[in-house]
């Protein structure tokens, strides 16, 4: 994205929180309120920083851990960047838990492949026809770290954030308000379809369906599963898309939303200040000037 | 037909000349994304690897090339943003049909891909199944928008709650090619359902349908028992386990394959010819997209079934990239190939009327009855 | 309000008319009760009337349909929305899914429109306070009983502003419970000078609510008169309809020689 563009972008934004919308000046001090109210909670400060901060933070973190690689950069934005900012959110003991969860299974399939399938020169030990080198135990580490620090990095964002507050933000900013309300519809079909699926499920066990067992029972079990799950789901997208049309959902333009969430200039210097950094040590590691990792 | 359809009563601004201004952009900022990427990687590397069979630079090419097209898509939606400040020709391609569609094919990606991939233990993925139904229905675009969009979704906005996952953004490439190119097989008429064909061109259609499955399995299965030294050198040094993996691989693949022609001839329908076809190319598109993406980002490991796979190949002896290849060329094959199988059998399932309703459906699916 | 001249429409893909050479006149407060078999055209009036066929659908309309004394023909749906509403049957696949609260979801047409911040609030609050429902505001619209989701789904059309409100078999997925919370709520808003067009199947709930009443039948209309005379009217079993109970009752009171004094069972 062209430096340009994203200062256009950026005065839009400023359009829309100095000035007020058409016929705000009416709205009475109690609605105002009201409305505030109904934008998710922000308990802590760390939740109060605006939905696109908490974004470009994760991704820039998620980017430099890749850029940086090794185990001295991905640990240093753990530390200087995901942990203290957990800390201020007051959920690093719920963060670590969830990023463990979810970076173990796939750390435990790194580290299978990765130790006894590397090539190396110093042998540790044998297992079978596996010989586990300790070059295999370094890449594995090296990954799981990086992993983990994305799990942990962007998994902030998501503890942080309301999906929904992040798609009204970025629907502020300029997202068709067709792009927002698919990202912000998935938030609800998907426990809908899990519920669904579930339920099927049951049905089809109760009706004498395998859905554990061999191979072949398990695929016999969860064809017929497919099938009704996608099949109820596509049902109602014909009179879901016309109860959308009916309130007007196809109009196009801009919308005056009900609630938005408070952006700063200092959140926006700080924003493109990560850009930036993450850009450098991008430039730095292509161009060899800094380091190799460590 | 649809007679009644809203006319476009919202003209572009910028018209005719806008609009050639955007694809000219585009065009150059792909093509420069391409020069750049071959430069970065060095000339792309014509020479045919004897162990794979694949020119040498092709993993990379791939990348590249899906790279490229992403970077001029942005950059021409960016020139259009700058021109109107909106993104209506983009836009134009969503109906209120296919943007309800686009929830609930993401939720399906989802659902079906943690919850019925995990539960088969197998080397498939079945992550796709929404991603293909939206670009049959709604076309290329929405298609390629709708696997963008579920892989950012599934990052970004599920990310704190237990169906997200970190890692599934730096495939959002992989999953907006495989629904770019359903949209332009169910364009072309892939998916549509060919009843009662007739015995001579059912028996061709099953030909060129195990040809494409033998090609494949010759030129991107083979080769990596041959690299892998399990086949044509002293069995005896090889370990049991590779031998067993070898010998289940390859009963897959031929299952697989005689499952189709079985379920080809029991339908009579040339149409499952087609989806062999279809799924198999984008199959070999997705494993070269992915691989260097997979390699790179998470040393080749996805914690699904396939990662055996890329243990064993390394482990014979093949460096990280081409195990990773060598697996996806194994795995999304007969994963798409059975994903399309799948949609195929849904889509015949829908009413014509309901299909017959998204931008694309007529043409991918067929008229509606009388 | 609503003129509806000469319609004819079939379905994108089918030869069949579902509905054939109409002539329907709604003036403004007219509350209109439309009647008839399940295939006899009243979903698809419904569609007609609200802009929805063909604009969204597809399909193929001859005649006029004048909205407000300006055609439909060719203008998209949303242009439509602030004059002519449509409530479905089915409360669940009218829910946005998008919205945490009622409040949201019954401003979300208003917002849709691109009116202005302060407007979507008194429209809002207005139409929830014509239902009765303010008490739902902070509620979360996946929770609440079939009648609640219902009357928070016609709330969120009523917040638009339609002069107009049709109403698909707005109780056709309702218990006893919601039917009559919703009747009591239609009640109300027919007091309001809204139109309406209720296409419905219980003959009771429209005994004593509307003023007039359309029976359909193969697409055409076959009976349209004032309420009384077309409930009471014995062609309606004919075309498929059931009579309000207190017509079968005093029918079947009449035949086995009782007499009703007038009014007995009027509501």
């Amino acid at each position: 994205m062209s430096e340009r563009s994203a200062r256009r972008r950026a005065d839009g934004i400023d359009d829309a929180t100095t000035a007020p919308p058409p016929g705000a000046d009416q709205l009475s001090e109690a609605d105002a309120a009201y409305l505030a109210g109904l934008a998710p909670a922000t308990p802590t400060a760390y939740h109060r920083q605006n939905p696109l901060t908490k974004a470009t933070a994760a991704t820039m973190a998620t980017l430099g851990a890749f850029v940086l690689g090794g185990y001295v950069g991905p640990l240093a934005i753990l530390v200087l960047g995901v942990v203290p900012g957990a800390i201020v959110a007051g959920l690093l003991g719920r963060l670590v838990r969830l990023a463990a969860l979810i970076s173990l299974p796939i750390a435990v399939s790194v580290a299978l492949v990765s130790v006894f399938t590397r090539a190396g020169e110093t042998v540790l030990f044998v297992i079978g026809p596996f010989d586990a080198t300790l070059e295999g135990v370094d890449f594995a580490a090296q990954i799981i770290v990086r992993l983990f620090v994305i799990a942990m990095a962007l998994g902030l964002f998501g503890l942080t954030t309301d999906p929904r507050a992040l798609v009204v933000d970025l629907e502020r900013r300029g997202v068709p308000p067709r792009v927002a309300f698919a990202a912000a519809a998935t938030l609800e079909t998907i426990p809908a379809m899990i519920e669904r699926a579930q339920t099927i499920q049951a049905a089809q066990r109760a009706r004498g369906l395998d859905t554990e067992g061999s191979l072949g029972a398990r695929v016999r079990g969860v064809m017929p599963l497919v099938g009704p799950v996608i099949l109820s789901s596509l049902t109602e997208v014909e009179e879901r898309s016309l109860a959308l049309e009916v309130r007007a959902f196809g109009r196009p333009g801009r919308r005056h939303l009900l609630w938005t969430l408070p952006d700063s200039g200092r959140q926006r210097l700080v924003r493109w200040l990560l850009v930036g950094l993450f850009l450098a040590v991008a430039v730095g590691r292509v161009s060899g000037s800094l380091p190799a990792p460590l | 037909m649809l007679a009644g359809r809203q006319p476009d009563n919202h003209e572009e601004e910028g018209g005719m000349s806008g609009s050639f201004i955007r694809v000219l952009i585009g065009v150059v900022a792909a093509l420069a994304v391409i020069v750049l990427g071959l430069a970065s990687v060095g000339a792309l590397d014509p020479t045919v690897d004897p162990d794979t069979f694949l020119i040498a630079g092709s993993n990379q090419f791939a990348l590249i090339v899906a790279i490229a097209l992403l970077v001029g898509f942005v950059a021409y939606a960016l020139v259009e943003y700058l021109q109107t400040r909106r993104l209506d020709s983009i836009t134009r391609q969503f109906d209120t049909r296919t943007i309800v569609l686009i929830p609930i094919a993401i939720a399906i990606n989802i659902v079906l891909g943690q919850t019925v991939g995990t539960a088969l233990k197998m080397p498939v993925y079945m992550d796709s199944i929404g991603t293909i139904l939206v670009g049959v229905l709604a076309g290329p675009i929405p298609g390629a928008l709708t696997g963008l969009l579920a892989n950012l979704i599934w990052t970004f906005v599920l990310s704190g709650t237990p169906f997200g996952s970190p890692y599934a953004w730096p495939f959002a490439i992989v999953a907006a090619e495989i629904g770019l190119l359903a949209g332009i097989f169910g364009y072309y008429g892939f998916f549509r359902s060919r009843p009662n064909t007739p015995t001579v061109p059912l028996v061709l259609g099953a030909a060129v349908a195990i040809g494409v499955l033998a090609s494949l399995a010759y030129f991107g299965i083979l080769p990596a028992y041959l690299k892998g030294a399990l086949i044509g050198s002293d069995l005896a040094t090889v370990e049991p386990f590779f031998i067993a993996i070898a010998v289940i691989i390859g009963i897959a693949v031929v299952l697989t394959a005689i499952l189709l022609v079985v379920y080809l001839f029991l339908r009579r329908d040339l149409g499952v010819a087609y989806i062999v076809v279809g799924g198999a190319i984008c199959g070999v598109v997705s494993a070269l997209i992915s691989a260097p993406i997979s390699a790179v980002v998470f040393g080749g490991v996805t914690g699904s079934g396939t990662d055996i796979l890329v243990a064993s190949f390394q482990q014979a002896g093949a460096d990280l990239q081409t195990a990773v290849l060598q697996q996806g060329l194994i795995s999304d094959p007969i994963d798409k190939t059975l994903t399309y199988i799948v949609v195929f059998a849904l889509l015949g399932t829908l009413s014509r009327r309901f299909t017959a309703r998204f931008p694309q459906g007529e043409r991918a699916v067929g008229t509606a009855e009388g | 309000m609503l003129s509806m001249r000469g319609v004819s429409y079939r379905y994108p893909g089918y030869a069949r008319q579902v509905l054939q050479d109409l002539d329907l006149e709604i003036a403004p407060g007219d509350i209109v009760g439309l009647v008839g078999r399940n295939d006899a055209g009243k979903s698809t009036l419904c569609l007609v009337a609200a802009g929805l066929a063909p604009a969204s659908i597809g399909g193929t309309l001859t005649g006029e349909v004048r909205v407000d004394g300006i055609s439909t023909v060719g203008r998209p749906t949303h242009e439509l929305a602030a004059s002519v509403g449509l409530v479905f049957q089915d409360s669940n696949t009218q829910r946005s899914g998008v919205t945490a609260t009622v409040f949201e979801e019954v401003a979300l047409g208003s917002v849709n429109l691109g009116r202005s911040v302060a407007e979507t609030v008194r429209r809002t609050r207005d139409a929830m306070a014509t239902l009765r429902i303010e008490a739902l505001a902070d509620r979360d619209p996946a929770r609440l009983s079939g009648g609640q989701a219902q009357l928070v789904a016609v709330a969120s059309i009523l917040a638009m502003g339609p002069r107009l409100l049709v109403l698909d078999e707005p109780t056709a997925q309702l218990d006893p419970e919601g039917t009559r919370l919703v009747g009591a709520a239609l009640r109300d808003l027919a007091a309001t000078g809204t139109a309406l067009l209720i296409a419905e199947h219980k003959t009771d709930l429209l005994d004593g609510l509307c003023s007039r009443i359309i029976a359909l039948d193969g697409g055409r209309i076959a009976l349209d008169g004032p309420a009384a005379s077309v409930l009471e009217d014995p062609a309606l079993a004919a075309i498929g309809v059931e009579s309000p109970a207190r017509v079968r009752l005093a029918r079947a009171a009449t035949e086995r020689g009782l007499t009703i004094p007038a009014g007995a069972f009027a509501r």
